[in-house]
């Protein structure tokens, strides 16, 4: 008996060390290999689909050949990477293979340094600009088209310059690179790129109550301040949007900051209510503030005076546009522009009416106000931009980066919007009196501004990638939460046409590979040394006939067992 | 491919090894017991070597030449020797000819060696994708320490275990067994010479 156990415990033991074993095995098996020439990190353009149409880049993974623009003509590039730096894109020759549909392994674009979010450097501003230019086209190009196979972008770096140089100069010698010649291998293990299930949207809300009168009944009239905060763009995980609408978000939170200084002392509270809201879904027509309106209490959407919206007030010059619905004849209307240029006219900048009236038909929505014209509130966009964005443009993407963006601008908007609201809330209309006047401490705090800005122009706010728990949802939440009295937070579900994927970022590994027809050459020479080194072994310690013999004896074995 | 990649690394690592105990008698007399044993004295060698090695030497953070240090590992390189000592007159086996013992001391050997130090690294990789010549090279290593533990094996038992010797010799023995004993500290200092050089 108890032997047997002893036996049945030797036994378990050995089976233990058998699994051990294996797990070593299966462990030294598994060891994945990085050493590769180069590793990038790269950001898939955006794969979505609108009212069930396609769009984007539709696969994710990647294993093929990299080659440059100067591959030679006629060449299969079913299975090659073309790696395109922005310097050398030709926008016509990208076009024609995308309209054609030519077969492509994939694309990957290569973006200066300059529009990585956190360079600071500023270069030839003339070959800038040009590169933004050229940038937004093909941003424009890639979103609106249905592209077969991986497309992603990089920022460049010594790593992917030394490899791109050498794929060139092999292009140049017209040996393009496959399994046969070698070259380098790009490799994306990603896997296949799923639907993002229910994306939400988020909208804040911070409530900044006026000072009630003792006795008074009547509800306090309310100002609203709104800037929508995500972007969209052709590469989600780089869609930082500083212009449209990191300066709108900035401008807002440094609004709240100054209202609530003045609000926390019951001497300098307006008798107005300031709502300040920060919504989501604003490149698909403004679908969270319109979500979020219809979730305003009746009453609430009554006293709302008028809101004011801001959008992209980060790169203008000297003129900045008030947006609206109505027609400038309109009573509210004039009062608000005149609020405005009485204040524009006293910093020396310009001020300019646009009026685009709204079609009900038509589901397009221009201008965050226009939600708010369609529940008829008075409402107005402050904007640099004059016309109105196309749907999905101007909804900062890969070419709206920090270096475009002037700190001074958003300096001076925020200046104009907070004075002559302020204006409005303690009945100084026409009067010139400073509020908010530099040196004092109500000042426009550029520190801050500056610092906001930074971090926006470093978060990618694409929003359904973001989720509800976001540490960028809540660092603004906290910051709403810092300025004003109270702070909501709604998250809905982006209804509508979009279907989104995930796997917007990856990273890239380049390899230098060997041709197969190498290996096979190896084979062959290893081979024969090893047959001449037997032959050789076999002559000099038995003699050249016991090498002849080896070779005979096997066909008389075999006559003899027959 | 690259697990062809491998294999052909695999062959030209210790192919040499296979051949030259199917080629030679050494097979036919079955020594192969011979060669086991040695392998085992080369593991436990290797393992007493790593142990001065981490005892004796200082880590040098910067890969300045140091005399004394090469001196130290040319010593500890003695062990080596040593070893083989111990596998030429101390294992016994079927009483084979000195002939075929040295040979099969310095197969085992070698063979001990490259699995040692050559396998690991062409699993982990020669299997990527990344190209380079390094496993060739090492294969080709191999294959040149292949010849040394061979001739290092000849030369002793040339110096232990034969009576007669022709005493003109004798020097001429003992010369030759010294520079291949410290053949990987010559090697590594001409290495550290080229290096220097060629920066």
């Amino acid at each position: 008996m108890a032997a047997s156990k002893k036996s049945g415990g030797h036994r378990e033991m050995l089976e233990s060390m058998y699994s051990v074993i294996a797990l070593v095995f299966i462990l030294v098996a598994c060891v994945e290999l990085c050493d590769a020439a180069a590793v990038v990190d790269v950001y898939r353009l955006i794969q979505y689909d609108m009212s069930g149409s396609p769009f984007g880049s539709r696969l994710a993974s990647l294993n093929h050949h990299g080659a440059s623009l100067h591959f030679p003509p006629g060449a299969d590039l079913s299975r090659t990477v073309l790696i395109i730096p922005l310097r050398e894109l030709n926008i016509t020759f990208v076009r024609e293979y995308i309209d054609q549909k030519k077969p492509l392994g994939g694309l990957l674009f290569l973006l200066p340094e300059v529009f990585k979010s956190e360079n600071g450097g500023n270069k030839q501003i003339h070959e800038i600009e040009k590169l933004k230019s050229m940038l937004a086209e093909l941003e424009k190009l890639l979103i609106h088209s249905n592209i077969p196979y991986p497309v992603y972008f990089a920022f460049e770096n010594d790593d992917i310059d030394t490899v791109l140089a050498d794929i060139k100069k092999n292009d140049a010698i017209g040996q393009p690179a496959t399994a046969t010649t070698g070259g380098y291998k790009l490799v994306i293990p990603t896997p296949e790129p799923n639907k993002v299930a229910s994306p939400t949207i988020t909208n804040i809300q911070g409530w900044l109550s006026g000072l009630k009168a003792d006795g008074e009944a009547n509800q306090l009239p309310t100002i609203a301040i709104v800037a929508s905060y995500d972007t969209f763009g052709a590469a989600p995980a780089l869609s930082v949007g500083s212009d449209s609408n990191g300066s709108g978000i900035v401008a807002l939170l440094e609004i709240a900051r100054l209202f609530s200084l003045l609000y926390s002392n019951p001497k300098t509270r307006g008798r107005y209510n300031l709502l300040f809201g920060l919504t989501s879904g604003g490149p698909y027509n403004y679908n969270g503030t319109q979500k979020w309106l219809r979730s305003f209490d009746h009453r609430l959407r009554e006293s709302i005076d008028y809101a004011i919206c801001l959008n992209s007030i980060g790169s203008w010059d000297n003129e900045l546009w008030i947006h609206v619905s109505k027609p400038p004849e309109n009573a509210y209307i004039k009062q608000i522009f005149e609020g405005f240029s009485n204040v524009a006219d006293e910093l020396d900048v310009k001020v300019g009416l646009k009026h685009k009236k709204i079609n009900i038909s038509n589901p397009r929505v221009a201008w965050e106000h226009e939600q708010f014209s369609r529940l008829r509130v008075t409402a107005a966009t402050l904007s640099e931009l004059s016309v109105a964005p196309e749907m999905l443009e101007g909804t900062g993407g890969l070419s709206d980066s920090r270096q475009f963006v002037n700190e001074t601008a958003i300096i001076r908007g925020v200046k104009l919007v907070a004075e002559s609201l302020a204006r409005h809330i303690y009945g100084h209309q026409g009067k010139n009196v400073e509020i908010f006047a530099d040196g004092s401490s109500l000042a426009v705090s550029p520190a801050y501004v500056r610092s906001w800005l930074d971090l926006l122009s470093r978060t990618p706010r694409v929003a359904p990638f973001l989720s509800k728990n976001d540490p960028f949802i809540m660092a603004l939440k906290k910051e709403l939460a810092d300025h004003t009295d109270e702070v909501n937070v709604q998250n809905e579900v982006l209804e509508g046409l979009f279907t989104f994927y995930d796997s917007t970022s990856a990273r890239l590994e380049i390899y230098q590979v060997a041709s197969v027809t190498f290996d096979l050459l190896l084979l062959l020479v290893l081979g024969s040394y090893l047959i001449v080194l037997f032959s050789l072994l076999v002559i000099t310690t038995r003699g050249l006939d016991d090498l002849i013999s080896l070779f005979r004896r096997p066909p008389s074995r075999k006559v003899k067992t027959a | 491919m690259t697990m062809f990649h491998f294999f052909n690394c695999a062959i030209l690592t210790f192919g040499p090894h296979a051949v030259y105990y199917s080629a030679t008698p050494l097979s036919e007399y079955d020594t192969l017991g011979t060669s086991i044993k040695a392998a085992l004295v080369y593991l436990g060698t290797a393992l007493v070597k790593l142990v001065c090695l981490a005892t004796f030497l200082k880590v040098s953070d910067n890969e300045a030449f140091d005399p004394y240090q090469e001196l130290l590992k040319a010593l500890i390189g003695f062990i080596d020797v040593a070893g083989l000592y111990f596998a030429l007159t101390q294992l016994t086996h079927r009483n084979i000819s000195q002939n075929h013992k040295f040979q099969a001391v310095g197969l085992g050997w070698a063979f001990a060696d490259s699995v040692l130090h050559k396998l690991a690294p062409l699993w982990v990789g020669a299997r990527g994708l990344e190209f380079t010549w390094d496993y060739i090279l090492q294969g080709l290593e191999a294959n040149a320490n292949l010849v040394l533990s061979i001739s290092l094996a000849a030369l002793g038992s040339l110096m232990w275990l034969r009576k007669n010797k022709p005493k003109t010799l004798i020097p001429i023995i003992y010369l030759c067994a010294g520079i291949v004993a410290t053949m990987p500290s010559i090697t590594s200092i001409m290495h550290t010479v080229f290096v220097l050089h060629s920066h």
